[in-house]
């Protein structure tokens, strides 16, 4: 078994530079009481974003202002609901996170400005990237401390309990997907699968120490539950159902593809 | 004299059998999901019964996602 930790772990301290803090005029953070950051979701935007963001002079600043705003609300809202995952939930700790995040979030927005096409509102918009950003950083910081263990499905959890109620007892089903994970999953897939659905570790965690992506982890998932299917479905686990579209995407894999997907570099280490 | 120990087989807990074989086609990637967050968000807080399979079924599979998906819903409900 291999553990996966992070080389140089960030700290959630307020000395690291914000990337998103030069962009912003001085007090950004803070609103006037009663200020509107936003509406309604179903009423239209008071004013034009992109356009104000694209500006110069007054305008700009105030847009800035505004949206960093937007920010942080939207940060806020999510560090609170996972607060409970914050190994140190204090208001300073949160406080740290939401700025943070918010500032991350802000820089990543004004990046792709000019993809915002208008199907939602803008305020909508905007707060999916702040959430993103805080619910990525409490997750890091959640995990920070601790290693991921990268095991085959027949190598123990280091940390597990010795529990004789969840070994005597195995379901058929549960040892028929035991035995189709090893038969056809690759060494990758099965510790991808293992990682993120057995023993817990989120998805942007485990991409941040293989040093890959969200979407390539799921990818390859997807092609795991795929490819269990089929197995379980050929030996009479699952019912078959009718073939239907798959949306374009990547489709079943093939038995003999190399869906390994294994990074070839990892930024995270590997100890 | 008691015989030697097997191995034990390891067992699948049954949340993790059930995510495992979770259906997840149609196909939506992670990125995808992203780009259509805004505009799913607002559909469902405009309609709690609006439906997008390709949405639905990578929230399924997907809790990250799901958990963001979730909580822009809530935010624009606040």
């Amino acid at each position: 078994m291999t553990a996966l930790s992070r080389d140089e772990p960030r700290a959630a301290a307020p000395s690291r530079p914000h990337r998103g803090a030069a962009a912003l005029p001085p007090g950004a953070a803070a609103l006037p009481p009663g200020a509107p950051v936003c509406g309604r979701h179903d009423e239209p935007d008071p004013m034009d974003w992109v356009a104000a963001l694209h500006g110069a002079g007054a305008e700009h600043a105030e847009a800035l202002r505004r949206l960093h705003a937007l920010m942080v609300r939207a940060a806020a809202h999510q560090v609170w609901r996972m607060r409970s995952a914050l190994p140190d939930p204090s208001p300073g700790t949160v406080e740290i996170i939401v700025n943070q995040a918010a500032d991350e979030a802000m820089t990543a927005l004004l990046g792709k400005l000019d993809s915002f096409e208008g199907r939602s509102r803008f305020t909508t918009w905007a707060f999916k990237f702040a959430i993103l950003q805080a619910a990525t950083e409490v997750r890091r910081v959640q995990w920070q401390h601790r290693e991921v263990q990268w095991r085959d499905l027949d190598e123990p959890r280091a940390s597990a309990h010795d529990d004789p109620e969840s070994h005597a007892e195995g379901a058929d089903l549960s040892r028929a997907v035991a035995a189709a994970m090893r038969e056809v999953l690759t060494p990758y897939q099965r510790r991808v699968a293992v990682a993120l659905l057995v023993d817990g570790v989120p998805i942007d965690v485990l991409a941040d120490r293989l040093g890959t992506t969200r979407g390539a982890l799921y990818k390859t998932l997807h092609h795991v539950r795929v490819r269990l299917r089929v197995e379980l479905t050929a030996r009479g686990y699952l019912p078959t159902r009718p073939a239907r579209s798959r949306g374009g995407g990547p489709g079943p894999a093939p038995a003999n593809a190399d869906y390994s997907e294994a990074p070839t570099t990892h930024t995270g280490g590997v100890r | 004299m008691s015989a030697p120990r097997q191995p034990r087989e390891p067992v699948l807990p049954p949340d993790a059998v059930d995510t495992l074989l979770r259906d997840t086609t149609p196909w939506l990637s992670c990125e995808e999901c992203f780009e259509r967050m805004d505009t799913y968000a607002e559909a469902t807080v405009a309609d709690p019964a609006h439906v997008d399979e390709a949405m639905d079924t990578h929230l399924r599979g997907c809790a990250a996602c799901d958990e963001e998906a979730r909580s822009l819903i809530d935010l624009l409900r606040a």
